[in-house]
């Protein structure tokens, strides 16, 4: 699905906004602190529901008002959508051509997002969490049947930490045939989710390389390892060498709970040893990898949302990035001018009242 | 320092106590008695004093029984070899609906979930290998809910306590909605699910 026009209603700063979309690269310029993340994020809310800079709900509702209503008219094959979601201070509804849903998440899906925001260094910089948490983002867009995995194995990993806390450090016969059967279901959904995402990281490699290399305009070598927090052949056998361990702490050491993925740089470690714009650049690569594929597997690219990139990259990587951006309907934020040589297709700037107006 | 007249805050907090029921809700009930008549208000009351005092756990299979023994375990009419494990009795509603099963029942009064504290310890677990041990069952149908502490019950079941007996062991068939609850699904596809069952290795 692509957006042609943008209505929002006290949404943050805004009141009332009126925004058309090319469906190519849309530009929005102007001084920091001006509204423009809020716009993105206005487009996020469309997509997903909530805020991609993991603001509450309540936040989004602009000060003083009572609910906020993000409003989108767009095209679907061919066909005309009306996307309205009202976003209230206790609860979220959405209508699609003026039906409401039944169940607001049944709007998730309907208009696919990549995000790629500063906030993304962390994707380099922060604990594994933020690289697992990517990787199962990556594989929820692709196949929308990995949620129920996901959830599973959260569901299974609460239920056994429970029962390990409940053991006090030691386990009776009886705690021990219990544990047997919540390892089995843990061991079954650990191997599940594992394979997805060792399968994903062996997709990934050479979309990165490729994104890195185009952004950096040289070839480095790029690797991406799937690193399992145990070493045993099966999740069965990793707990049942890690049970006495977990047993004592009271807590699944072992699982993908614990797993990494592993980024290098020229094979040097990129969370430790690469520099920051390299640190940058690479963030950035994962993100267009991962919109790249999403985008082969749905035949269709999705939204993407680049929020002040611009003043991540050195000028090369900027006019890199601009001059090939991937197929489909990109928005950008920047607080400078878009390099020369990059031309939007549709720009607009903030006048004095904070309101984006086309610009030539 | 209370909003509303004593008796009626108390009885806010008991409906509040009761499952499926918050605080709007609670409120909402306690004035709907208040304004209704005196006599609809008892009937209510005695209702609940009847069902503590006339009905409680069957002693053999832990269904809801007027007396020691439930309708379905003094029905002599009913396959007694086979036997259907559910949590709750409300399951056991559920699948007499579909008319599928003509043998008898085990209520295990929940399922095994770690983060409630419930451990086969809390569930009617002993109770069942004591009825396969001395009853006269060659088949087990494991009818816990298709989500994941229903399925972790089955499994222990089927693993810990089963095994050593000469039975078939069989789980319902897929078919019904996974993480759901018996209690939903409608009755024909509950109905298919129990004649189309898998024997659990
Ligand atoms: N709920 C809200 N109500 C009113 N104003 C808000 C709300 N949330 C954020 N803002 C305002 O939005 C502005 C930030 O907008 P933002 O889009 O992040 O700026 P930028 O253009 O730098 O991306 C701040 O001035 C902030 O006060
Ligand atoms: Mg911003
Ligand atoms: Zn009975």
């Amino acid at each position: 699905m692509q957006i042609t026009k943008l209505w929002l209603t006290d949404f943050r700063s805004y009141e009332e906004l009126e925004l058309p979309l090319d469906l190519g690269l849309t530009a929005i310029v102007g001084a920091n602190g001006i509204g423009k993340t809020n716009l993105l994020e206005a487009l996020g809310v469309l997509a997903t529901l909530k805020s991609f800079r993991g603001a509450p709900t309540d936040s989004m509702v602009r000060r003083e008002a009572a609910f906020a209503v993000v409003r989108a008219e767009g095209i679907r094959d061919d066909r005309e959508v009306l996307i309205e979601v009202e976003l209230g201070r206790r609860r979220t509804r959405a209508q699609v051509n003026r039906q409401r849903l039944k169940r607001t998440r049944d709007l998730l899906g309907a208009l696919r997002l990549t995000v790629f925001a500063p906030d993304d260094l962390a994707l380099l910089k922060a604990g594994p969490s933020v690289r697992r948490e990517y990787l199962d983002d990556l594989l929820v867009a692709i196949d929308p049947s990995v949620d129920a995995a996901l959830r599973e194995l959260e569901r299974v990993l609460k239920q056994r930490n429970a029962l390990l806390r409940q053991s006090h450090g030691r386990l009776d016969e009886a705690a021990a045939m219990t544990l047997d059967v919540w390892d089995a279901k843990l061991a079954a959904a650990g191997d599940a989710v594992t394979k997805r995402r060792e399968q994903l990281v062996d997709e990934l490699l050479p979309v990165v390389s490729e994104a890195y290399e185009h952004l950096a305009g040289e070839e480095v070598p790029v690797g991406a390892v799937y690193q399992r927090s145990w070493p045993e052949a099966s999740m069965a056998e990793a707990l049942v060498v890690s049970r006495d361990g977990d047993v004592r702490r009271g807590v699944s050491t072992v699982g993908p709970h614990r797993d990494e993925l592993v980024i290098t740089l020229n094979g040097l470690a990129s969370r430790t040893e690469a520099s920051q714009g390299e640190q940058r650049t690479l963030a950035l690569a994962l993100r267009l990898a991962g919109h790249r594929m999403v985008s082969s597997v749905l035949g269709e690219p999705p939204l993407l949302l680049l929020d002040d990139v611009l003043s991540e990259l050195d000028d090369d990587r900027a006019r890199a990035l601009l001059t090939n951006l991937p197929p489909g309907q990109t928005v950008i934020t920047s607080a400078t001018d878009l390099p020369a040589l990059a031309v939007p297709d549709r720009l607009f700037r903030f006048d004095d009242s904070g309101h984006p107006v086309a610009g030539e | 320092m209370s909003v509303y007249a004593k008796p009626v805050e108390v009885l806010i907090d008991e409906l509040g106590r009761l499952p499926g029921i918050g605080p709007k809700s609670a409120q909402r009930i306690a004035f709907h008695l208040l304004k209704a008549d005196k006599i609809d208000a008892q009937r209510l009351s005695d209702a609940v004093v009847a069902m503590k005092e006339k009905v409680s756990f069957c002693d053999r299979c832990f269904n809801v029984a007027e007396g020691e023994e439930c309708t379905i375990c003094s029905d002599i009419q009913r396959d007694q070899h086979v036997l259907c494990v559910v949590e709750e009795p409300k399951d056991i509603a559920a699948i007499e609906k579909t008319g599928a099963f003509r043998g008898i029942y085990h209520v295990l009064l929940g399922a095994m979930n770690p983060l409630e504290g419930i451990g086969p310890d809390q569930l009617k677990i002993r109770e069942l290998a004591l009825r396969v041990a001395g009853e006269n069952i060659t088949e087990v149908i494991l009818c816990t809910n298709p989500n994941l502490e229903g399925e972790t019950t089955a499994a222990f079941i089927a693993s810990k306590i089963l095994a050593p007996f000469e039975l078939k062991v069989t789980r319902l068939a897929s078919g019904l909605p996974v993480g759901g609850d018996l209690e939903y699904a409608d009755e024909l596809t509950l109905g298919r699910a129990l004649e189309g069952r898998n024997t659990v290795s």
